[in-house]
């Protein structure tokens, strides 16, 4: 579905990914793990086409090299990015339905709130409320929710972990296997070793920059040198 | 001063005010949106004057009825600036901040000297209009029909202006001004959004344009005293406030009329710097600001 191949890109001048190739497949769930700095946030925008590549991008067989990154969205790639960037002053509810404007002008495009509600009830209570004064893992919720408004087929998440309260950490990442059941593919990028690994089909693990290791979630999490790797040893 | 008087010089004030109301809210949309001032806004209004006048002198047709006409055009104008010059200047990368200034300023000298070789430096004006000299007497105080009529139709406009912003366009708009980087994760192309809302910054001014030729002289520098007013309503109302603009409009509109009749009318735009001042000192995010 996703192929990156042999992809390098610079983030604020310094040379954030080199020769990263990735593969995911249709109704997998894939994480990235690697310390602090190893590239992963950079990987996901290189992605979603907020940063300038080198190398080559395919979904689903087409080239996401020069996509403008709303094209990219509305190709069918969700971006839950780093500190959710949701719209602040706007309502829970003006957050959501703006998640389905692209589609403007197509029947039902509003139905994926039944499953955004389905996954975090709570939203639901807080649909007046303006973003900005929900919790840090409401907020999480809402910035999934609002992806899943652009009926994504692969779900990028970048530390959905971030931020938040252990307990609802497994909540967030319960929802996540729910939505892959549902059809729609994953690609998590997450600091937590062991949560993420729980949950995924695959991982690549990313130091500096480049995959050092891939494989199963459960050989990966097997492995002792992973650890070192992650620590940067 | 009887009570006449002071009636007669606040609805004065107030059927200004509205105008500059108007153009203050195209002026704080796209400044609210993008931050972006845009030095050329006064022109963008001698435009749509320069507009009502060449299509009056050359068919009659009365500026009230040309106003959809010319809306349409100064929309379409404020979009192709966006798309020709403003979001060329935007993605530089050294000193964004400058660059947009003076974009915008050149793009103003320019205006003004093109409609200078097109048109001569002498004052036009048009007249014979469905409204002009006739005026409506409200209980002793005298309001002539065409400013009323612009009044009225700055109002609308304003009304229009704040409908929009409840439609998903609107929020979408809001959105764009919230976070400009996010809103690509939704699916929108911010650089339509910015399109539209210079279209809609324009289309403002432009109305407020059309209704100012009924009853007021149209020259190459007619746009740069009614800017400079603008900058100050922006700055009272407070920088990408609607309500703000609004306000701020009407209150500049009596300051200046009773400035004028305090004073002398040459100096009434001294009242309105002397609140101008008194804002940057005492409450320099304007009235209803958000910065």
């Amino acid at each position: 579905m996703l192929r990156l191949e042999n992809l390098s890109a610079s983030y604020r001048g310094l040379k954030a990914l080199q020769g990263v190739s990735l593969d995911v497949a249709k109704g997998e769930i894939v994480a990235v793990v690697g310390a602090n700095g190893a590239g992963k946030s950079t990987l996901l925008k290189s992605i979603a086409g907020h940063v300038a590549i080198e190398g080559d991008i395919t979904f689903d067989g087409t080239s996401l090299r020069r996509m403008p990154a709303h094209l990219i969205t509305r190709l069918g790639v969700g971006l839950v990015p780093e500190g959710r960037r949701l719209f602040p002053r706007l309502s829970v509810e003006d957050n959501l339905r703006l998640g389905a404007y692209a589609k403007r002008g197509t029947a039902d495009r509003f139905r994926p709130l039944d499953l955004v509600f389905s996954l975090f009830p709570r939203l639901q209570e807080r649909l007046p409320q303006r973003a900005e004064t929900l919790s840090g893992g409401e907020q999480q919720m809402l910035a999934i929710g609002r992806a899943l408004m652009t009926q994504p087929r692969l779900l990028m998440l970048d530390e959905p972990s971030q931020g938040i309260m252990p307990r609802l950490v497994d909540d967030i990442l319960a929802a996540v296997q729910k939505i892959r059941d549902l059809g729609v593919t994953v690609l998590l990028v997450e600091q937590r070793l062991a949560e993420a690994l729980e949950i995924a089909d695959r991982a690549y693990v990313l130091q500096t920059g480049r995959v050092v290791m891939s494989g199963p979630a459960n050989v990966i999490a097997a492995d002792a040198s992973v650890r070192r790797a992650y620590l940067g040893i | 001063m009887t009570l006449e008087t002071i009636l007669q010089v606040a609805a004065g004030g107030l059927l200004m005010g509205l105008i500059y109301a108007l153009v203050a809210a195209g002026l704080s949309l796209i400044f609210g949106l993008m931050d972006v001032v845009n030095f050329a806004h006064g022109e963008l209004m001698m435009l749509a004057m320069y507009a009502v006048f060449v299509i009056w002198d050359a068919s009659g047709l009365d500026p009230m009825l040309q106003l959809p006409l010319v809306a349409a055009l100064l929309f379409g104008t404020g979009m192709v600036i966006y798309r020709g010059m403003i979001a060329r200047a935007l993605s530089v990368q050294f000193n964004r901040g400058m660059v947009q200034i003076f974009v915008t300023f050149g793009l103003a000298i320019f205006i003004r000297g093109a409609a200078q070789f097109v048109w001569g430096g002498e004052f036009r004006a048009v007249n014979n209009t469905l409204l002009s000299g006739r005026s409506w007497n409200l209980g002793g105080v005298y309001l002539p029909l065409p400013q009323l009529a612009a009044s009225v139709v700055c109002l609308a406009a304003f009304a229009g202006l704040l409908l929009i912003s409840r439609t998903e366009f609107g929020k979408a708009l809001e959105a764009t001004r919230e976070d400009r980087d996010a809103v690509a994760l939704i699916g929108i192309d911010r650089d339509r959004i910015f399109a539209m809302g210079w279209g809609l910054g324009a289309g403002a001014v432009g109305i407020a344009g059309v209704m100012l030729a009924g009853f007021y002289y149209v020259g190459p520098n007619v746009g740069a005293s009614f800017a400079l007013i603008a900058y100050v309503t922006v700055a009272l109302g407070g920088f990408g406030s609607m309500l703000g603009a609004l306000v701020a409009g009407l209150l500049i509109g009596e300051v200046e009329a009773f400035t004028a009749v305090i004073l002398e009318p040459s100096l009434k735009q001294i009242g309105v710097f002397a609140v101008y001042l008194a804002v940057l000192m005492f409450r320099p995010r304007g009235l209803f600001g958000k910065l």
